[in-house]
């Protein structure tokens, strides 16, 4: 890490964007001043819309033509804001590099990914072809990447997700930039994998001197390799300083309400375990999987979504389930609901065994009404074209035997509704669109309680969500759940979110159920390895803590291959 | 074309010879068996539509208004479609079978005499206007993208529409007025002629009928390759490209091009059959003597073995444009590869 004396590679000061918009002018960023040094990696927080992204492409130079710029940004000393395009391209990929939030879509999905690096030298370098492909055969293999050479001449298409990061990484590397922004570089990406991606930059800040602006939202992953934190809020920049103070002992109130927002998975020994909810035992369970198995093809290779499953969720009870992407999770919670038909096994709701045949579509068509369903994505899992009022209305009119009967008395429960999850009851007839995510989100818990359901499938329910705006929905659903007693399945990726809601958790892999049991013991003190594993990978937003995990993690995997 | 595209499409592949071509030659019977069944479905259905059409059978179409009803069914009677519907096709599929479309009614000649001898005018014609098409509506597509909602755009879009939505035979007609009577520079007849050589010997005479073919193709693939190329502008892997610090036109060259090629080229196959339907209205108008003319007469004088021959090379054109889509399609896109195994 560098003295404070060192030159700044990187200063902004008074940077102001503002954003044409057809409502007037928006201020994006509103008087911004920063330093970054060589090989600091500065760690740029806050919530969506508070400018982070857009701080980074201004100093990119990639901003859209409705954004006007102001102020100063300096790099190595010379200024480039009001440069031509011609000279913001020699030093796009020259000086600063970027890597992007998804991976899927940052390469194209046409050229192969020896010749995406390559360009990003020639772009910058006088060297014959060959030449360029050798080196970017070499940075693959410097990101990690097994193969390199047959990787090179390989399409994005044919690599996973955390491969195309390491591939974007390394465009970004290609020209040796003194400086790479990271706009939210992990957030795709699975946990374990996130752990990996993160190494690399530290390493790579520690060894070339490269310096890193680490756009995140994230508290766990600047805890793990922030030097010193940027927090922003609307717009404005209210705090810097160093990792270990910001996160600890932040001075804003901001901040704060920031930290205290965030999940945090307590650390064994620190935590009293709470008493597990009695599961009325001899009660028909909410949710009985058991020996479930599905399994579909895919270019002629078989995938096992659910591989020889059993869970059981008894009324009342809260059962999370965690995983990374792909290991069925949401497979399950949609079997669950009876949605899918499993291959081989038995799916059980509320006594009732879910077929998904047509003849026994009456019973559980009723079971189904005794359901409710949460999903990830407010912004698409409520029909655009009708109101917040008629969304809620909807499962009344579909199950009208549950809801009351006359027009004025299901009117006045939507209201009662709304305010259950505290919206007030004029957003009844608002659109989805003119609501936040988080106010939609809201609208479907409320939707999904709308006939005070025995159980819920709540399948990623915050994940798009801003970590204040999760509290709030987790909050509200804890109070629904304690009010209308409703079991409940909830998938999450969120292991800190998943403990504060859960009684009892699940831990899947390849559709496996590797560990079952009360939180406080699968996700403090998991037996399992890969649940240790999984649990390793989460980076807590402690720094202190954070390292010493790292440290562990570290000897862990390094050990075992030694 | 299909058999220059197979090596390139396999090579492609990149992952040792043999056994990349193995896979390939196994696709391609595959497609080939299914294409030949699409054309046995084609031909029953033009078969059941001609029947529909004239349940007596065509002797009172071939044989005109002053025939009567002995000559009608003795001519009938003749050509077999006094029999049962199911014994006429069978026989029909025997025909064809043996390498025997019939005879024209009208022409008395054999009818593959008469479709090697107007095909290839028409694949002259239609390669031609296609050419022509591609070459104006993929740069002008890009370009208006480029240049999105500026004067050039919205100008080119404008024309678009006009185009787009004005008949090919009223079309044509103004081109005539146009090059013809107002400004004498081209002939408003094609080259009449026996072969492909003859037809080439007066170029002049082709290009009006090639431009009435080409610019409604002009006005809705422009379209495309513009709605193409501004959703590729805005992916992910531009940004990426601009990041490295290449310049927004190579970026538009050497990235967003070949991306927004892809779906233009999978319409390309499905183009060639729609192609024939617009020749038939070139070719009467400009008096060319090509496939359209020829189908366009007998489907008048109820000439049903030169219908019938017309409809099958229409099918076949059919299969084949869209397997060549497909293969072009592969060599562009390396993840549609996958789906080909």
């Amino acid at each position: 890490m560098s003295t404070p004396t060192t030159p700044a590679l990187l200063t902004l000061d008074d940077l102001q964007v503002t954003f044409r918009t057809d409502g007037g002018p928006v201020r994006a960023v509103k008087g911004m001043s920063l330093d970054l040094r060589a090989g600091e990696v500065l760690a740029l927080v806050g919530e969506s819309g508070s400018g982070k992204s857009v701080t980074s492409l201004a100093i990119m130079g990639l901003l859209p033509a409705t954004a006007t710029l102001e102020g100063s940004i300096s790099l190595g000393g010379e200024e480039i804001v009001g440069r031509s395009e011609r000279e913001m391209n020699s030093i796009r990929g020259a000086k600063v590099g970027m890597i992007f939030q998804e991976p899927m879509t940052a390469l194209n999905p046409t050229m192969r990914i020896g010749d995406q690096i390559a360009e990003a030298i020639l772009n910058h370098e006088e060297l014959p072809k060959a030449e360029a492909h050798e080196r970017a055969v070499a940075l693959l293999r410097r990101v990690g990447i097994p193969e390199p050479e047959a990787k090179a001449k390989g399409f994005p298409h044919e690599m996973s997700g955390g491969q195309r990061q390491r591939v974007v990484i390394a465009i970004a590397l290609a020209c040796k930039p003194e400086l790479i922004i990271a706009d939210e570089p992990t957030t795709a990406l699975d946990v374990t994998v996130q752990a990996e991606i993160l190494d690399l930059i530290r390493s790579l800040a520690e060894e070339s001197g490269t310096a890193f602006l680490l756009v995140t939202h994230n508290m766990g992953v600047v805890a793990d390799v922030a030097h010193r934190v940027a927090v922003m809020f609307r717009g404005d920049l209210v705090e810097v300083g160093t990792t270990e103070q910001v996160l600890t002992q932040p001075a804003h109130d901001y901040t704060r309400r920031l930290l205290a927002a965030v999940p945090r998975l307590p650390v064994a020994g620190e935590h009293t375990p709470s008493g597990i909810a009695e599961g009325s035992a001899g009660a028909t369970p909410a949710l009985s999987v058991s020996g479930a198995k599905l399994s579909y093809r895919v270019k002629g290779a078989t995938i096992h979504a659910l591989d020889d499953v059993s869970l059981t969720v008894a009324p009342g009870e809260i059962v999370g389930l965690v995983g990374e992407s792909g290991s069925g999770k949401s497979t399950l919670g949609r079997a669950a609901l009876g949605l899918i038909p499993v291959d081989e096994g038995r799916v059980q709701v509320l006594g009732t065994q879910m077929t998904g045949r047509w003849r026994n579509e009456r019973a559980e068509r009723k079971v189904r009404s005794r359901v409710g369903v949460i999903f990830q994505d407010p912004g698409s899992s409520i029909d655009p074209r009708i109101t917040v009022g008629q969304a809620i209305l909807e499962p009344m009119q579909v199950q009208p035997q549950l809801a009351p009967k006359s027009r004025a008395d299901r009117v006045a429960r939507v209201r009662e509704l709304l305010e259950a999850v505290e919206l007030p009851g004029e957003y009844a007839d608002r659109y989805p669109h003119e609501l936040s995510g988080g106010q939609r989100q809201r609208v479907g818990l409320a939707r999904a309680v709308a006939l005070e359901p025995e159980l819920l499938v709540a399948d990623e329910p915050t994940s798009a969500l801003d970590v204040s705006v999760q509290a709030t929905v987790l909050r509200l659903l804890g109070e629904l759940q304690e009010r209308i007693g409703f079991a409940c399945l909830f998938i999450s990726h969120d292991l800190a979110v998943v403990h504060q809601m859960s009684d009892r958790v699940a831990v899947m892999r390849r559709g496996k159920i590797v560990e079952l049991g009360p939180v406080d013991q699968v996700l403090i003190s998991p037996q399992e390895e890969y649940s240790q594993r999984l649990l390793a990978a989460v980076p807590v937003p402690d720094p202190a803590v954070q390292a010493l995990r790292r440290a562990a993690r570290w000897e862990g995997k390094h050990g075992d291959a030694a | 074309m299909s058999t220059t595209a197979a090596p390139a499409a396999a090579s492609r592949q990149g992952r040792g010879g043999a056994a990349a071509s193995a896979w390939f030659w196994r696709y391609l019977a595959k497609r080939v068996a299914q294409g030949i069944a699409v054309i046995l479905i084609v031909t029953l259905i033009v078969f059941a539509l001609m029947h529909l059409a004239l349940p007596d059978g065509p002797g009172s179409g071939v044989l005109g208004m002053q025939a009567t009803d002995v000559q009608i069914a003795a001519f009938n009677h003749e050509h077999g479609f006094d029999l049962p519907v199911w014994q006429q096709y069978v026989n029909f599929l025997g025909q064809i079978a043996t390498g025997d479309f019939g005879t024209s009614f009208e022409a008395k000649r054999p009818v593959l005499d008469l479709l090697a001898q107007r095909l290839p005018k028409t694949l002259l014609l239609a390669v031609l206007a296609m050419a022509v098409a591609l070459l104006v509506s993929i740069p002008l597509g890009v370009a208006q993208a480029v240049r999105r909602n500026k004067p050039f755009d919205t100008v080119m879009t404008a024309i678009n529409f006009v185009l787009y939505s004005t008949p090919s035979f009223f079309l044509g007609l103004i081109l005539v007025i146009v090059f013809t009577q107002w400004m004498h520079l081209l002939p408003a007849t094609a080259p009449q002629g026996q072969t492909v050589a003859a037809v080439l010997a007066k170029p002049q005479g082709l290009v009006l009928p090639v431009l009435t073919g080409a610019i409604p193709i002009i006005a809705t693939f422009s379209r495309y390759m513009r709605s193409s190329t501004l959703e590729n502008l805005g992916e992910d892997y531009v940004r990426t490209a601009r990041s490295k610090g290449t310049p927004v036109n190579r970026v538009v060259v050497k990235h967003v091009f070949r991306n927004s090629l892809t779906p233009i080229i999978a319409m390309l196959g499905y183009y060639l059959p729609v192609m024939f339907g617009g020749m038939i209205v070139v070719e009467s108008l400009f008096n060319y003597p090509g496939m359209g003319l020829l189908f366009w007469t007998s489907a008048q004088k109820s000439d049903y073995p030169v219908l019938m021959g017309c409809m099958l090379i229409i099918a076949i054109a059919t299969v084949i444009g869209s397997l060549v889509a497909d293969l072009i399609q592969a060599a562009l896109d390396p993840r549609t590869r996958g789906a080909l195994k």
